[in-house]
């Protein structure tokens, strides 16, 4: 079942000269998982903004084309209305703390006060996500004191309260030590298991690869490539565009390792498994 | 981490009643004594508020914001002493400046007012916690987003002043000399600005869409996650107020 469609999506932010994106098309699927990769200035992060109608209400300027999730055109809707079904974490986690609550646990209320939700289904939704996302022991404290990798699952657990079918990620690790990126992305495959549709921008190919059951690459505004995981890193132009591949699939890619798809594998178990199958078990002995 | 507040913890039962009723409280007894503007009337009331400060154990806090006026008080003690225009009957004379009764009654009654109105907004400051009190004033209708701009002054503002000084830092660790005279300090602060400002617009911003992808702008009725709680008696001690407040109305238009 389709989840969102986009049809010639063109964007042109107020003072800028050239458009941000440019005539993009796709469909996503409910429960799909769409990795997002692409140089500096691709338009990655206004695609996040279009998908939860930050980009045409919160910021003006030139829209063409439209939408639509589910029923729901995000041109005549509100940011209110669409962040119900559309939720957005992005890079910085300080800035996403509201700065209006004292407490964790008062945090995770921001969002739902303001959406009218009866106090009794407030508190079960935010236990419910403080457990999720394991923030049981910081419940007290001031958001302001966690760690970013803290910050950064409260910022997502901000969001899941509201219960949106789509969950959108921009870079929610960039400004993350290792431990705290570690964190974050084991808060993200949670969020796959809760059958959430997800687009995640991330630098980090390895664990696209690992969660993303597609990629879309997005160049100069506008789709390089919109495909399977593996198929997308199997593309020899990647290096010539500024992107990697992950490391088992630079690995294959070195031993001319393919599958019977004609993919290079992009999971360490994959590798480890075409490995066995060309070399026998004892490689490596 | 530190939020602009000088709520003090105590159990008392000043602390008990909700916010609401002290505000009506702070209203009624800042408001009647320009009605009714006696001596003994203020001075009563500034008694009260003396009382109700010490039964909320926290009258020591009020003692370095009373010195601190203090200073302003004896300023008008001398000057409307000396210079009142009413002043007639001679109270006593040092340094060939004489001193008039007139005056000095007149100085009494603007600083036991002004004294009043300190005390009054003590005793709400300093047994309320102010997100209590801002919540409880958007629950009758104070705009959600006002009440947000007075959240974020107490908890932002700090935020942004250890911001400042983790940018000292950056700009000591790189060699900067931040302390000593004044200079060397102007000095040190022109280069802390750019930074300051353009990570604070920025984090503005950002924090702007971040409270939009969380409804700040829903058009929905906003609820709540605290339940206020209001004592017993609360409702009835709130029309006791106001019907004071009228008393002392009509009081002064039929005298
Ligand atoms: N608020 C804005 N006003 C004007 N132009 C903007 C604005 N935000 C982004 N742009 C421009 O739009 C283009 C796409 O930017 P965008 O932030 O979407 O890229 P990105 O793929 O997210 O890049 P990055 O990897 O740096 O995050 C860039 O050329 C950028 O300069
Ligand atoms: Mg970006």
């Amino acid at each position: 079942m389709k989840e969102i469609i986009i049809n010639n999506l063109s964007y042109k932010y107020s003072l800028a000269e050239n458009k941000a994106l440019n005539n993009i098309s796709l469909e996503i699927e409910k429960g799909d998982f769409i990795g997002v990769i692409g140089p500096n200035k691709a338009g990655k992060s206004t695609f996040c903004k279009s998908l939860v109608g930050l980009i045409p209400h919160f910021y003006k300027g030139e829209f063409e084309g439209e939408i639509l999730i589910d029923d729901l055109n995000t041109l005549n809707s509100s940011i209110a209305e669409i962040s119900l079904k559309v939720g957005l974490v992005f890079q910085d986690p300080f800035n996403q703390i509201s700065g209006a609550k004292l407490s964790v646990y008062d945090e995770l209320a921001f969002g739902l006060e303001n959406n009218g939700v009866e106090r009794e289904e407030m508190i079960t939704r935010i236990d419910k996500y403080l457990d999720l996302m394991d923030l049981n022991e910081v419940k007290d404290n001031n958001p302001f004191e966690l760690s970013g990798g803290q910050m950064q699952r409260l910022a997502i657990a901000s969001i899941m309260a509201l219960k949106p079918d789509v969950f959108v990620l921009d870079e929610p690790t960039s400004q993350l030590d290792p431990q705290g990126t570690e964190e974050v992305f084991k808060a993200v495959s949670r969020l796959r298991e809760e059958n959430l549709t997800v687009i995640l921008v991330s630098q980090k190919l390895n664990k696209l690869a690992d969660y993303a059951n597609k990629i879309l690459f997005l160049n100069q505004g506008g789709i390089v490539a919109y495909d399977d995981t593996a198929a997308v890193f199997s593309r020899n132009d990647l290096e010539q565009m500024g992107m990697g591949v992950p490391i088992y699939t630079e690995i294959a890619r070195e031993l001319e390792l393919k599958n019977e798809k004609d993919q290079y594998p992009i999971r360490n178990s994959e590798l480890k498994e075409m490995l066995v199958a060309k070399y026998g078990k004892n490689i490596g002995k | 981490m530190r939020s602009l507040s000088l709520y003090v913890k105590r159990n008392s039962l000043i602390h008990k009643i909700d916010p609401f009723t002290k505000i009506i409280y702070v209203f009624v007894s800042v408001i009647s004594p320009f009605i009714m503007p006696t001596l003994i009337f203020s001075a009563s009331l500034t008694l009260i508020n003396l009382m109700l400060l010490l039964l909320a154990k926290v009258v020591k806090r009020v003692i370095p914001i009373i010195s601190f006026v203090f200073i302003i008080i004896l300023t008008i003690f001398v000057i409307q002493g000396m210079f009142y225009g009413a002043n007639q009957t001679k109270l006593f004379t040092i340094f060939n400046l004489s001193f008039y009764v007139e005056g000095i009654l007149y100085a009494a009654k603007i600083s036991i007012r002004a004294i009043n109105v300190l005390l009054a907004f003590s005793l709400l400051i300093l047994t309320t916690p102010p997100a209590e009190m801002i919540e409880s004033l958007v629950r009758r209708g104070m705009p959600a987003k006002l009440g947000y701009i007075m959240h974020s002054v107490l908890q932002i503002i700090p935020m942004m002043s250890s911001n400042a000084s983790i940018i000292m830092d950056a700009q000591r660790a790189r060699g900067m000399e931040t302390e000593g005279s004044l200079w060397v300090r102007i000095k040190a602060f022109i280069p802390l600005i750019g930074p300051l400002v353009m990570s604070s617009l920025v984090n503005t911003h950002e924090r702007s869409i971040a409270l939009e992808v969380r409804g700040f702008s829903a058009a929905t009725k906003k609820t709540f996650l605290h339940q206020e709680e209001v004592p017993g008696g609360m409702k009835q001690l709130r029309i006791f107020l106001l019907l004071f407040l009228a008393a002392v109305l009509v009081w002064r238009l039929t005298l």
